[in-house]
């Protein structure tokens, strides 16, 4: 069974960067926007990201599906959060609200405060599905083992994750060799009736021996791995990654960018929700 | 590098692992000198890989347990050297390729030692270049391992200990996953390390073809301890035809003088039974093509395997015999032709449903057993597919009685990842027989034993009552030859050959294009065998000559193996 | 070592038999989560996923670290093959890591009741209940990143992940513990 990511970027601006600048750019601007509830400020920072992801040119149709569940997701999530809390939503209280209608049947307030709160949690989302989807469509899956082992995590966790994709592509086969082993004596895991413990419990047969094999067969690889002398001091990394100017300028913009917000989200300047006048209007407000 | 002394001392050597009662290995002794070729062989579990651990120096470093004598290397103590530093003298290619692999493509493999001795990556590069041309793999570069076949495997494995330039080189059992082409080369490669001052040892015990590295000495294992060490010609003398697979001319010298035993009668083979009727065949391939995602695999296959017949699959790796089968069984669907099961088109009929007609049984057995008994393992077909709960223990009984099980004690309540290798294989043999087929298909059911084993387990498979025919796939010519009534020769998923043994071999161009060579057994059968269709083992062969008095002289015969002998 | 991960010597120890398990258990998690996950119908996308199991059972089996790694990476890896990319929800990834470290050392906590191999297999299920239940607790994090109300992150987040998981945990990693104890003494140096 052939499994790995979809390298849909591939040969785009955003592919051609060091994979060190894209996973730098994901993690650090993430945690920039995770401290900013300024809409106006998340917009520009969504915008940004649209047009670093828009440069890996990925085809929106085979994507479709992963866009779909992070839209269904994050309106499940903004809407429950709403409903759960009566409509209080981010530190406001019900006398400082503006209410400007009330939801059918549950009869939550709906206030301006509520909807822009709703507004800048979808935005926010989005920018961290937008950054993560780059991450996920315009590495090589080749590259991305290398990639965490040069961004000076620990060598031992740099080089498991390196295993790690060594493993993907024959577990995928032995995993396809047990379906078939288990077919052939009359067992299809995804057929039958019973509820979901029923179905968990037919994925038995396909879990058990797949895990045990691979642990049996790890003597052999840690044995081949020793016998390389491995783990007994300081390792070189053979695959070269380029980090030319423009990765330098970028990641440097990024920092800049992380520093900025953080000090003003301490300084309270874009930690606040901004509640859209327009709305506050309609409120009567 | 010290001509002088020699590079491996081995001093009355005796371990026993950690969790063992009883030493693996007792009291060796041998040294190697540079520019050596040890050759070690003994059959399975007799601690040659036990030797090697304590060669490369994974005992006493990784392995704790009950270590007297000593190991020197270069004239220093293993105990007293660090792994690091054993491994720039040692290099160790392990049993199967498949599991020492560490990267994820062909140069990060390659690279893996020199980069934990912190090898600048320059030097890396070069050092690449320079191996991919001794062991032949420049084509190889920039693949991905995962999608290397087993040859292939093999070859990088011995490439990535050629990048850390030891002087011992050390290959645990190389050639059981090579089909015989890759087999040559591999052997070349360790000849022309020997050749330039390296030392090296190589555990096999396919002896007749790891005769052509001209080894210099033997060392055979039997139970631990060093039964005989020694120069080739001596170990020809003494080896057991049936433990370790020699040459068919030793195996006539020895019937000559009178040194061998009766083989084990033949079992009658489950073909011989009764004569066919006019049946239609049990299974029959019409211009079948079949492809695994965008890959097409086979390009219209046509054969027929009858319902009472033995037939062995031949081919090189990746040429499509696996694939066959599997679309047989629809675990893969036709894409164009049609199969027909007893003159039926199978279409439509799931994998369970043709389980009861064709036993199948994986190469590895361990990859479906999950269950916590055996009992319960034995159970999950037939309660899969409804069969009577009454009927189970009895049937369950039988399968371990027909695949000889019922002799361990408790059987049914071991867990069954508790068995061991050889015992599982008899399990998924009995998991097959549960379905109660009619016939059995074998996907390589020598790969992981030793010659006697896995001819104690051919020979056990055909005499199994109540089957009409086996099909199996195998890389073992003669274990093919000797067994099949008919041979099917797969190359690039086309079928180039089909016919008895005695007619497939004739052509040998096409032989050799499969990337098959001709054996001793092979080349003897030609020559002495008798007028039926069928092959004979090497020991039964060779006292046939015997006793018709049509003794040869060794080394008459202008075979491949008989000059590797001189 | 394999058995020594139920002492406590040795328990933070990180060499090659560690990494490679830690490896092989990431794999794992993203190659059977990738394609075998039940829906539950008529909740929305619910899912259980069996291979959640060997998160706690690599910690159980493994260690701590090895535990850490199987649920942190493998989580990110499925995460990564699915399209969605490693660090979208990396808190969730965390949690399941934390998950993993934590039934390694509940188990050390509760080797001296395991002495049996029946013992083991329930210990097993009662440590990855546990360390299910405490390191998931790490999914409250969405409260910062989403802006989450507490309700919501107990319902919404923490709920959403535990029941699955929580099933997937109680029926399935005693099964791979008790195939594990046959195998234990077979294997290994
Ligand atoms: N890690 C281990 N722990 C305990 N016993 C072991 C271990 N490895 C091997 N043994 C035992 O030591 C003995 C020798 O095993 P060894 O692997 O050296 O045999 P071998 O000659 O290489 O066999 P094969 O041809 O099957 O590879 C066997 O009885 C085996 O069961
Ligand atoms: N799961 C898979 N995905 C993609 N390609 C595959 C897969 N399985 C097999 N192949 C390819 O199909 C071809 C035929 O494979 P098959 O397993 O039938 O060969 P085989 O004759 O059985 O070889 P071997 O002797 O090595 O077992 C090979 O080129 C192989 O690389
Ligand atoms: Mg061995
Ligand atoms: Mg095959």
């Amino acid at each position: 069974m052939n499994i790995a990511p979809r390298y849909l970027g591939r040969g785009s601006w955003l592919a051609r960067r060091d994979p060190r600048t894209i996973i730098l750019v994901v993690a650090l601007v993430g945690i920039t926007v995770i401290q900013i509830w300024d809409i106006r400020i998340v917009l520009i920072m969504l915008l940004g990201a649209q047009l670093w992801y828009r440069s890996a040119r990925i085809p929106f149709r085979l994507v479709k599906r992963q866009w779909l569940f992070v839209t269904f997701f994050v309106s499940l999530i903004v809407l429950w959060n709403t409903i759960l809390t009566g409509g209080e939503v981010g530190g406001f209280q019900r006398e400082q609200m503006h209410v400007l209608f009330h939801l059918p049947l549950l009869g939550t307030p709906i206030a301006a405060e509520t909807l822009s709160y709703g507004v800048t949690q979808y935005a926010r989302f989005f920018t961290f599905a937008t950054l993560g989807f780059t991450m996920a469509y315009a590495i090589a899956p080749a590259d991305l083992g290398v990639a965490f082992a040069r961004l000076r995590v620990p060598e031992k966790f740099a080089y498991a994750i390196d295993l790690t994709f060594r493993f993907i592509p024959s577990l995928g086969n032995d995993l396809q060799t047990t379906i078939d082993a288990q077919k052939v004596r009359g067992h299809e895991w995804d057929k039958g009736k019973g509820g979901p413990i029923a179905k968990l419990r037919r994925t038995v047969p396909l879990v058990v021996p797949l895990t045990m094999n691979a642990i049996v067969n790890a003597e052999d690889t840690i044995d081949a791995m020793d016998l390389r002398a491995f783990g007994t001091g300081r390792r070189s990394w053979y695959r070269e990654l380029v980090y030319d100017r423009t990765d330098r300028l970028i990641v440097a913009a990024v920092v800049a960018l992380l520093v900025t917000f953080t000090v003003l989200g301490f300084a309270g300047v874009t930690s606040r929700t901004y509640v859209f006048p327009f709305l506050l209007d309609l409120a009567g407000g | 590098m010290s001509d002088a002394g020699p590079l491996v001392e081995v001093d009355g050597l005796t371990f026993r692992y950690r969790r063992a009662t009883e030493p693996a290995i007792r009291d060796i002794s041998l040294t190697i000198a540079p520019g050596e070729v040890l050759l070690v062989a003994g059959p399975s579990g007799c601690g040659k890989s036990t030797l090697i651990r304590a060669m490369n120096g994974l005992i006493p470093h990784a392995y704790p347990g009950g270590l007297e004598g000593s190991v020197r290397l270069e004239g220093r103590l293993t105990t007293e050297l660090k792994l690091r530093d054993i491994a720039l003298c040692v290099g160790t290619v392990l049993q199967d390729p498949a599991k020492q692999i560490v990267g994820a493509t062909v140069e990060a493999e390659l690279a893996f030692g020199p980069e934990n001795l912190g090898v600048p990556r320059g030097e890396i590069r070069e050092l690449i270049g320079l191996v991919a041309e001794q062991a032949g793999i420049e084509p190889l570069l920039g693949r991905e391992t995962a999608a290397l076949s087993g040859g292939e495997r093999q070859l990088l494995a011995m490439a990535g200990i050629l990048m850390m330039r030891p002087r011992l080189y050390v290959v645990d059992e190389p050639l059981a996953n090579l089909d015989p082409r890759s087999a040559d080369r591999l052997l070349e490669i360790l000849r022309g390390l020997a050749d330039r001052g390296n030392a090296v040892v190589i555990v096999e015990h396919r002896v007749e073809e790891a005769l052509q590295l001209r080894p210099d000495r033997v060392l055979y294992l039997d139970g631990g301890v060093a039964r005989y060490l020694g120069p080739v010609e001596g170990f020809l003398e003494i080896a057991d035809p049936r433990a370790v697979k020699l040459p068919f001319e030793v195996v006539l010298a020895r019937a000559a003088a009178g040194t061998l035993s009766e083989p084990p009668p033949d079992a009658a083979s489950a073909a011989a039974d009764e004569p066919a009727a006019d049946a239609p065949p049990r299974l029959a391939f019409e211009a079948v093509d079949a492809s695994i995602g965008d890959h097409r695999i086979l390009h219209g296959v046509d054969a027929s395997l009858g319902r009472r017949e033995v037939v062995a699959i031949l081919g090189p790796n990746g040429s499509g015999k696996t694939t066959a089968f599997r679309t047989a069984m629809q675990l893969l669907p036709v894409t164009a032709g049609r199969i027909l099961v007893d003159g039926l088109d199978s279409k439509g009929r799931g994998t369970a449903d043709l389980a009861t007609i064709f036993g199948y049984v994986f190469q590895s057995p361990s990859q479906m057993l999950f269950a916590r008994s055996v009992r319960e393992e034995l159970a999950f077909g037939p309660t899969n597919l409804r069969r009577d709960p009454a009927l189970l223990d009895e049937l369950i009984a039988d399968c371990l009685r027909r695949t000889a099980l019922d002799g361990l004690e408790g059987i049914q309540e071991r867990a069954p990842l508790s068995l061991s290798f050889g015992q599982q294989k008899r399990l998924a043999l009995a998991i097959a027989l549960a379905l109660e087929p009619a016939t059995l298909i074998l996907d390589e059911p020598s790969a992981g034993q030793d010659h006697r084993t896995a001819e104690a387990f051919m020979r056990e498979v055909l005499a199994i009552p109540g089957l009409q025919s086996v099909y199996f796939i195998t890389h073992d010519v003669d274990l093919a030859l000797t067994h099949a009534d008919r041979i099917l020769l797969f190359r690039d998923g086309r079928i180039v050959a089909d016919g008895p043994p005695k007619e497939v071999i004739v052509d040998e161009a096409r032989w050799r294009a499969c990337n098959l060579t001709p054996t001793s057994l092979m080349q003897a059968n030609t020559r002495w065998g008798g007028d039926d269709d069928r092959f004979l083992d090497a020991e039964s062969l060779a006292l046939r000559i015997v006793r018709s008095g049509q003794t040869a002289p060794v080394g008459t015969e202008g075979g491949s193996t008989s000059t590797l002998l001189d | 070592m394999s058995t020594m991960a139920l002492s406590k010597a040795g328990l933070w120890e990180v060499n090659s038999r560690t990494i490679v398990y830690a490896a092989i258990g990431a794999a794992l998690y993203g190659v059977l989560g990738f394609l075998i996950n039940i829906v539950i119908p008529g909740s929305n996308n619910v899912s259980v996923r069996p291979a959640y199991a060997l998160v706690p059972f690599f910690g159980f089996a493994f260690g701590p670290i090895v535990g850490l790694f199987t649920g942190l990476v493998g989580n990110a890896l499925l995460d990564q093959l699915s399209g969605y990319g490693a660090f979208t929800a990396w808190n969730w990834s965390i949690a399941n890591g934390l998950a993993g470290l934590l039934a390694g050392v509940f188990a050390v906590m509760v080797a001296d009741r395991m002495s049996t191999p029946t013992t083991r297999i329930v210990g097993a299920g009662v440590v990855a209940v546990a360390a299910t239940l405490v390191g998931f607790l790490f999914v409250f994090t969405d409260i910062w990143v989403f802006g989450n109300s507490f309700e919501a992150a107990l319902t919404g987040s923490y709920g959403w992940v535990i029941v699955p998981n929580l099933i997937a945990a109680v029926i399935i990693t005693p099964i791979l513990a008790a195939a594990w104890e046959p195998l234990k003494e077979a294997i290994g140096r």
